[in-house]
């Protein structure tokens, strides 16, 4: 049996200077897809190289490919298409939201895009597969991918008055992302990736944004009206179809509060409790929870709701400057183990460093300093417990 | 072929131009803006009638109105807002600047809203400070930008009525059909 | 539901009153107002944001526009006008007098268009004089009207803004 605490990233790390600006003359077809690639190979190699020497032992390509962690797929799928703000404005059905939106995040509706159904949707290339190569060929280690969830992608690109035209209700859209992804998860296993995460951070939005009234634009989308119950089991439900039986693969759901600014007060709060025995029907290996933050609430959630499942344990917080110290790490684990015997915990950050490529939350040095205090508690936890 | 810039043919702009400049009659005529609001005979629902245009203008539910419309201390941050566009796209058609996108975002803050429900005789419940933010995608320098936007700005109708106190007169006449 | 005066229900009239009185987040949350005003990427064309409302500013063909909207300073007197009504419709219902009609006209003049267009240096763009002539139909006395009519002016958010000067903070940033 492999060491007890793994340690692991939730996907994205900070892109350096030249890989944004070559992701900005990629999008005005200035540079082609293969030299934006040929570019982006050599940021993925040193995003490797800090997680390797921070002692990571699931490593990702630190989603270096990508301008977010769900937009991307605009490029992959045809029937998508990157919209601004400015131009799906008239059809959203609650304005009020994208202007808290656009007024917190400081930028002009014509300079944020989002992925939006404009045609029916269907497969052009795979979504994560390349990536997933050329890190396998790159690294000793175990890999992980991310992959946006289901209910994610249905959330975000279905605007009505748009994208009804093709799938009347976002219902008949989800089945064709579940499809879409179904087949990639299959492919990347195939392809010998160990762990795929599947990330749905608005499941906490549907919680907790609308009493809050803070959005994203992943949410803001559609009505805020809609049921969160109703919400959660078709979230539920649509994640369940897509991972339904999937094996020779680790399947984990990422579920965050936000990580769109370095701001704390930005981000949405409230602990896991209400969304849990949702959580707990949805058929994946892995939970990948934030934990280090405040904003999360605590651990003890779990009591109520004992489960035989793993906990990707969030034990630093990417947007904090300060560096978690392995006492502190140790001790929050230690207060997972009152629900979870060992074996079942994975450690990680609350998420990723650069989820958004122009807004990261941290540089390079701390993120990797934060990924080393993990490793150091690991080793100090797997003497104690094995 | 016409020269035509922000969607502007250059050669009417020039026109106008120089017709503002030699007509007197025009220029006295575009000094005097009217309107016309009608209350829609329930709650905080009235219409606004401009020349051949007509709008609805309300109050958020949470002051007790319909919300069929914005309210009127909104329109007056869209006027600003809306002014300084003007201004912006009229002064960068002059330079000759292609403008690519452009957007304001508008916050006020009214100095002590209570005056306005009789609650209170502290302040005054207009507005005291507003923020008027624009965001500006173009091929130009920035310095040429910050031109613009001066030029905006200070040839403002709306920032200058708002800046300088009006001489408002109200009059009321009690009509007995 | 309690009484109905001018479409108001008073019984919520009166504990919308009270919230205000004792709520600082509700007084807060309302003494703050935003919008958003875009380009529509064509001659004199905007669209505007209000909440969940949008409509459109434009300026009227003789001064080159399509005329898709009222302009900025037709706004501005709109605004006014609708502040007063406002407030004459609250003021009337608090005191229990039914309004069966009410109208404002407003006529704006402004001092020197020139300066907007850079054609001037004298004077200034702005309105120099606004006239806000109100008419009511109601069952009241003259004096209950004036009264009315005073407060409303006296409490007008928008007119307080335009009798003042408001400090402005124009901020420009270029977006690459
Ligand atoms: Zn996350």
């Amino acid at each position: 049996m492999s060491a007890l605490f793994p340690v692991t990233v939730v996907g994205s790390w900070p892109r350096p200077k030249w890989l944004l600006d070559a992701l900005r003359k990629k999008r005005e077809g200035k540079i082609s897809e293969e030299e934006f690639q040929a570019i982006a190979d050599e940021a993925v190699l040193i995003a490797i190289k800090y997680q390797e020497d921070a002692g990571v032992d699931i490593i990702s390509d630190g989603e270096q490919r990508r301008d977010n962690f769900y937009s991307f797929v605009a490029d992959k799928i045809e029937g998508i298409e990157l919209k601004t703000v400015a131009e799906f404005m008239d059809f959203a059905e609650d304005k009020s939201a994208f202007e808290a939106l656009l007024r917190k995040l400081d930028v002009p509706a014509f300079a944020i895009r989002s992925p939006i159904v404009t045609n029916y949707i269907h497969k052009r290339i795979p979504l994560a597969l390349n990536e997933a190569k050329f890190l396998k060929e790159h690294t000793n280690k175990k890999i992980k991918v991310a992959l946006p969830g289901p209910y994610l992608l249905t959330r975000s690109s279905w605007i009505k008055g748009i994208s009804d035209k093709y799938y009347k209700k976002k219902e008949d859209l989800a089945e064709e992302f579940s499809k879409i992804l179904r087949e990639e998860i299959i492919l990347l296993r195939d392809a010998g990736v160990d762990f795929v995460q599947l990330d749905e951070p608005v499941l906490m939005e549907v919680l907790y944004g609308p009493e809050l009234s803070v959005q994203t634009f992943m949410c803001a989308a559609l009505t805020a009206k809609e049921n969160p119950r109703d919400e959660l089991s078709f979230a539920v439900d649509i994640l369940n179809k897509t991972v339904q039986g999937i094996t020779g693969v680790k399947l984990g759901v990422h579920i965050c509060r936000g990580n769109w600014s370095k701001s704390e007060e930005a981000q949405l709060k409230g602990d896991y409790y209400p969304l849990l025995p949702f959580l707990l029907d949805m058929k994946v290996n892995q939970y990948v929870l934030e934990f280090a933050t405040k904003r999360a609430g605590s651990i003890d959630v779990f009591k109520d709701y004992p489960t035989e499942k793993e906990l990707g344990l969030g034990v630093v917080n990417p947007k904090t400057d300060e560096i978690e110290r392995p006492e502190d790490i140790i001790s929050l684990v230690k207060k997972a183990l009152n629900y979870f015997r060992p074996e079942q915990i994975y450690l990680n950050p609350d998420c990723g460093f650069g989820t958004f490529a122009e807004s990261p939350v941290n540089t390079p040095k701390i993120s990797f300093l934060k990924l080393k205090s993990i490793s150091k508690a690991a080793s100090v936890l797997r003497k104690e417990y094995s | 072929m016409a020269t035509v810039v922000n969607g502007i043919k250059l050669e009417d702009f020039n026109a106008l131009h120089e017709e503002l400049k030699r007509n007197a009659e025009f220029v006295s005529k575009i000094h005097k803006w009217n309107a016309r609001i009608r209350w829609a005979g329930s709650g905080f629902n009235f219409t606004s009638y401009v020349r051949n245009h007509k709008f609805t203008i309300s109050e958020p539910s949470d002051i007790g109105g319909a919300d069929s419309g914005p309210s009127a201390h909104e329109l007056i941050l869209t006027a600003l807002g809306a002014c300084y566009s003007t201004g912006f796209i009229y002064n960068a058609t002059k330079r000759n600047i292609q403008i690519k996108n452009f957007e304001v975002a508008i916050e006020g803050e009214i100095d002590d809203i209570l005056v306005f429900f009789g609650l209170s005789d502290k302040g005054h419940p207009g507005y005291k400070k507003i923020v008027v933010k624009a965001y500006v995608e173009a091929d130009a320098d920035e310095k040429t930008i910050k031109e613009i936007w001066e030029a905006a700005v200070k040839g403002s109708p709306v920032g200058n009525t708002l800046q300088r106190g009006v001489e408002i007169v109200p009059q009321v006449s009690l009509v007995r059909k | 539901m309690g009484k109905v005066i001018n479409g108001l229900d008073i019984e919520s009239l009166s504990s919308l009153l009270d919230e205000a009185r004792k709520n600082k987040e509700l007084v807060q949350k309302i003494s703050k107002w935003y919008a958003r005003v875009r380009w529509a990427g064509t001659g004199f064309t905007f669209n505007s944001y209000v909440r969940n409302h949008s409509f459109t500013i434009s300026e009227p063909s003789e001064l080159g526009g399509p005329d898709k909207g009222p302009n900025a300073v037709e706004y501005v007197i709109s605004a006014l006008g609708a502040c007063y009504l406002t407030g004459f419709i609250l003021n009337a219902t608090k005191r229990g007098v039914n309004i069966k009609n009410l109208e404002i006209a407003l006529e704006g003049e402004i001092d020197n268009i020139l300066v907007f267009l850079g054609i001037s240096n004298e004077g200034h763009p702005g309105y120099r004089k606004v006239i806000a002539k109100a008419y009511v139909e109601a069952d009241c006395d003259e004096k209950t009207l004036k009264e009315i009519w005073e407060e409303t002016v006296r409490t007008s958010p928008v007119g307080n803004t335009l009798a003042r000067n408001v400090e402005i903070v124009p901020q420009l940033s270029l977006i690459k």
